[in-house]
């Protein structure tokens, strides 16, 4: 009696846990997912897809992106679904993963063996994903068709290591001042002149401010985190456009316009105090109330796409934009910029079919889509300037995004060297202490 | 009747022999689905994390065998090393001793047999449901130096308020009083272990004379020793692993002003994906399992003098 | 004098009414403060949430919306990017699995920590406290290249199979409510003939009802919270999670914070309702002992 009870409740509590497993299994196939039963790399799933014709196989690849916004989504799925109609013979899948955690997982999934087709991957950090083998080299496809000069230079530069290509450039920004017109207008400033030097832009910030009491009710500008722009790009606007170690691994970091640049913005931070400054920070930091958007900062450094932001939420702001202000006169408006690269990941199952696809959308027709649509700056130089005349722009839009090409010349990028992959670790504090 | 005896006592001795065999067969029974889980799943991963802390692992293409290479950097040039355990460990020595207190005594307040007990509870919860990143972004709101509510209170009783986040000695204080908002996890258990104080203890101190002190320091407090013993545990462990408010708060495990926001996991998340040194990033993981391990220790010792068990360990 | 008695006796009697009158008005003046200080933020929450993109974006920041406007939920629930109906089933469908499978397995693994003597205990369980001690970062890849070999990738299986054997977390918690359970009960029920699966079940699970709520409470909000989990091991978007759902409105430039927002109370709304559920478990003077008399 004893013994058989013991081995009933032995049983039933097995069962128990077997039921269970058996049933999330099952209800797990059963969910609509035929991808339970398949392979991961040969799921047939794409749900807008047709069923795929019967002699021809397709290939299918896999594409992962960031952009799942309502506004990005339906721009990238249509430049897929217009590669997808271009050919018969490979069919592209999109797949939207949070920004950050897409490459997180890209990585695990490099290490495991099954990676995606297809990604977009930041553009500073190609030479350290191509130094731990986690990009197919390039070379082999470019030397079939050489599309190298599709790209602006400076683009180019990012995704080669050690003299051979791993990735293609995608697209790219770049900043420039933001002022407010009618703030010029009521400081008594031709609101058609904005600064063009560091000293003129100090002199026409002082002028904006507004003060009432001790609080700033407007304050002209702060040149480090608030808005896109911090120390590090003012000390290379300063410096020539030059950054802080190159390729060969020359280090930069202390010469004396960058230490002069800081000295510079200590300045402004005494001036206005370190809670006026902390304040502003959080706002533009929190990227829900800005500032600059409701009158209470004139100047702004922002990337080109700050324009579609006022465009939907600021209606009333009239706003002017001009290059970056030069450290001295005839040193150069440099900018900085970054962006984003399509690449293959390593172990990728059809690299050829994959580079089929880069091409497509890395080419005019493409390029052009994303730019207007996005208002971003393109990294194909066709594209980018067939988009600043595009007719699907209003007057502002294209005097705007114009410019925004205009300034990619400035515009510099400072990519990561593989060997010194954590330098800006080192750097901050560096930075910060020299406050 | 001399070899009759010898021969019972053998007998009685097999029987509990058997008792003990068939008891330890039955608790074999009981844990053997973590047993499984921990050898086909856990273990090996750790044991591949433990080996690879003594190479060059960067996830996707090497693995050599360096020594002790990843553990000597660790401790003589890497000064954010040292930056950030000391961060962890100022936030962990204040955020348990005050998230456990506060735990308690917010159970034992909603435990009070007060009218809309329910409705307190569920919003004293709401925090711990609330997780991720929004809520982190909701904090950056909060903690805003100027147009933030809690500064904005502040002002309202003539505080000006910090930078909370923008000042290096403000920002793990934010970190800690925004986990203070969330103790409602905690504050469940408590009111869980609460349920299981038998009434008439209560009852019998009263007619002692008891007050409410007197009963909550001498029947309520040893009865939930247990769970503080489990709280002050898995905080203490929970709060070594410190990583996603900072990684928000600090735009994007950039480390926040001074680095003061550099916590341990921090470092070691930048180490593994930021630059793929997972090989020193694991090493990293495993000098804090020896930490915590050693603290683990020592509270279980020390557990044995506070700790109340009513079935006492067999 | 027992006239006098019984008039002392009224008067202590009173007393005491008054006393624990007076300890609720205060702890209830407490709890009223508590809260409005736990709800602000959350307010913050809900007056985005009505406001209109515009809104949001003005500094500084308005604390009541200007203008209410109720459709952000729906428009939310229904953004063109994201498929919210078909992820919370898919969510809704892995979180009762987890949390079925760690109520019973968790309970179950505990019980022989707690209560079973046998050889090897202690260094099991000092391993169980020894998986928590892990960062999970260090162990992600490694796990993902077991699961990968296991065919487990796009399913759900490496979110759900790993809940029936237990959490470090949860062990720990139902063997520190199993310890305050008095032994007596145990010997008296093996007197009886009873085996341990029948204690377990039928004596000692009862009497933890409220550690088995939270249990189940606590393993809800995991799942229903897990981000990483999904995003890790479902390559299907068809497959995703409400987690994930909610990162569609942050977008490149701008976050749709209205959106976010009301999304993000929208999948609030279960893990609340679950709680008030699972509350009638947290009944007070739930009495262990009571089970030997009973």
């Amino acid at each position: 009696m004893k013994a058989k009870n013991r081995i009933l409740m032995l049983l039933s509590v097995v069962l128990t846990m077997s039921l269970l497993l058996v049933a999330c299994a099952g209800g797990n196939s059963g969910n609509g997912n035929h991808a339970t039963n398949a392979p991961a790399n040969t799921e047939g799933n794409t749900e807008a897809s047709d069923p795929p014709a019967a002699s021809v196989e397709k290939i299918e690849l896999d594409f992962w992106t960031f952009w799942g916004s309502e506004t990005r989504r339906p721009i990238i799925e249509k430049m897929i679904a217009d590669f997808n109609s271009s050919q018969e013979r490979i069919v592209v899948k999109h797949t939207f993963l949070p920004w950050g955690d897409v490459w997180t997982k890209n990585l695990a999934a490099i290490a495991a063996g099954n990676p995606p087709d297809v990604i977009i991957n930041d553009i500073n950090t190609v030479a350290q994903r191509a130094n731990s083998k986690q990009v197919v080299n390039l070379t082999e496809f470019l030397a079939q068709d050489n599309i190298k000069d599709r790209f602006f230079e400076e683009l180019w530069n990012t995704v080669e290591f050690k003299g051979e290509a791993y990735a293609l450039p995608f697209n790219t920004d770049t900043r420039f001042l933001f002022y407010n017109k009618d703030a010029f207008a009521e400081a008594g400033l031709d609101p058609e002149t904005p600064p063009t030097t560091w000293a003129e832009l100090e002199e026409f910030a002082i002028k904006l401010d507004k003060k009432n009491g001790n609080r700033y009710e407007r304050v002209g500008f702060y040149p480090n985190g608030w808005g896109n722009w911090g120390w590090d790009s003012w000390m290379t606007n300063a410096d020539n456009g030059i950054g802080f170690v190159d390729k060969e691994g020359k280090v930069t970091i202390n010469t004396p316009n960058k230490v002069e640049a800081l000295k510079w913005i200590n300045k402004w931070t005494d001036r206005l105090g370190e809670s006026t400054v902390n304040a502003f920070k959080a706002e533009f930091g929190s990227k829900q109330a800005d500032p600059f958007i409701s009158g209470k900062v004139a100047m702004i450094n922002q990337t080109a796409t700050f324009y579609t932001q006022l465009r939907d939420y600021g209606k009333d702001v009239n706003f002017g934009i001009a290059p970056i202000p030069e450290f001295k006169e005839g040193t150069g408006h440099y900018s900085s910029g970054g962006g984003f690269v399509i690449e293959i990941p390593f172990g990728a199952k059809n690299p050829e079919a994959s580079w089929e696809f880069m091409k497509f959308m890395t080419d005019v027709q493409a390029q052009e889509y994303w730019a207007i649509k996005n208002f971003d700056n393109v990294a194909n130089i066709e594209a980018s300037e067939k988009a600043a005349m595009n007719a699907e722009l209003d007057e502002k839009g294209k005097l705007v995004y114009g410019e925004a090409v205009k300034n990619l010349q400035d515009t510099k990028i400072f990519p990561i060297p593989e060997f010194a992959p954590d330098f800006r670790s080192l750097l901050n504090p560096q930075g910060m202490l020299l406050f | 009747m001399n070899a009759e005896s010898n021969n019972s006592k053998k007998s009685v001795k097999r029987s509990r022999l058997t008792v003990e065999r068939r008891e330890a067969l039955q608790g074999y029974v009981f844990v053997s689905p973590w047993l499984i889980g921990f050898i086909f799943i856990t273990m090996g991963p750790m044991l591949f994390s433990l080996y690879s802390s003594f190479t060059n692992y960067n996830i996707t293409s090497r693995m050599d065998f360096i020594g002790l290479d990843n553990f000597v950097r660790m401790f003589t040039t890497d000064s954010l090393f040292w930056i950030s355990l000391g961060n962890t460990l100022y936030y962990v020595a204040f955020m348990v001793p005050l998230t456990t207190v506060g735990a308690v005594l917010l159970a034992v307040m909603l435990n009070q047999g007060i009218p809309g007990m329910r409705f307190f509870r569920t919003i004293f919860y709401l925090p711990a449901v609330l997780s991720g990143v929004g809520v982190y972004i909701l904090w950056m709101q909060l903690l805003s130096p100027s147009t933030g509510l809690i500064n904005t209170l502040l002002g309202f009783v003539g505080i000006s308020g910090p930078a909370w986040l923008f000042d290096p000695e403000w920002t793990k204080p934010s970190l800690i009083i925004m986990k203070l908002w969330s103790v409602g996890g905690g504050m469940l258990l408590y009111l869980a272990s609460l349920q299981g104080v038998p009434k008439q203890l209560y009852e019998a101190a009263e007619i002692d004379g008891a007050g409410i002190f007197r009963k909550f320091r001498t029947i309520t407090l040893p009865m939930i020793t247990p769970i503080i013993f489990f709280d002050i545990v898995t905080s203490t462990i929970g709060g070594f692993q410190i990583f996603q408010e900072a990684y928000v708060m600090s735009e994007s495990g950039e480390g926040g002003p001074m680095n003061s926001m550099v916590f341990y996991n921090l470092h070691m998340w930048n180490k593994a994906f930021k630059v793929f040194d997972m090989g020193y990033a694991t090493g990293m993981a495993w000098v804090l399992f020896m930490i915590v391990m050693v603290l683990t220790l020592i509270n279980l010792v020390l557990a044995k003098k506070w700790v109340y068990y009513e079935g006492s360990d067999r | 004098m027992s006239a006098d008695g019984q008039t002392q006796k009224r008067r202590y009697y009173q007393g005491q009414r008054f006393q624990e009158r007076l300890r609720k008005t205060v702890v209830a003046l407490l709890l009223i403060g508590g809260s409005a200080i736990i709800l602000s933020p959350i307010w913050w929450m809900v007056s985005t949430s009505l406001k209109p993109m515009e809104e949001i974006m003005q500094y500084p920041p308005t604390f009541f919306p200007n203008e209410i406007h109720w459709g952000n939920y729906v428009r939310a629930w229904t953004s063109p990017a994201a498929d919210f109906t078909r992820w919370l089933m898919n969510t809704a469908f892995i979180t009762v699995c987890v949390v079925i499978a760690s109520v019973f397995s968790n309970a179950f693994i505990a019980y022989g920590f707690a209560k079973i003597k046998f050889p090897g205990r202690n260094v099991m369980f000092a391993a169980v406290l020894a998986t928590m001690m892990i960062p999970g970062f260090v162990t992600m890849i490694p796990q993902y290249i077991l699961f990968a070999q296991l065919g487990w990738m796009n399913t759900y299986l490496p979110l759900i199979i790993p809940s029936l054997f237990g959490s470090a977390f949860f062990i720990f918690l139902l063997r520190q409510f199993f310890m305050s359970i008095p032994n007596e009960l145990i010997d008296a029920a093996k007197m009886d003939g009873a085996n341990h699966f029948y204690i377990w079940l039928r004596l000692m699970v009862p009497l933890i009802k409220p550690a088995i709520a939270t249990i189940a409470i606590f393993s809800f909000n995991g799942a229903w919270n897990d981000f990483l989990g999904p995003l890790l091991y479902v390559n299907n978007e068809s497959m995703y999670t409400l987690q994930i759902g909610l990162q569609t409105f942050k977008g490149t430039e701008a976050t749709q914070w209205h959106y976010l927002m009301a999304a993000s109370l929208m999948v609030l709304l279960p893990v609340i309702a679950l709680f008030m559920f699972f509350q009638r478990y947290f009944i007070e003077g739930m009495n262990l002992t009571a089970g030997t008399k009973g």
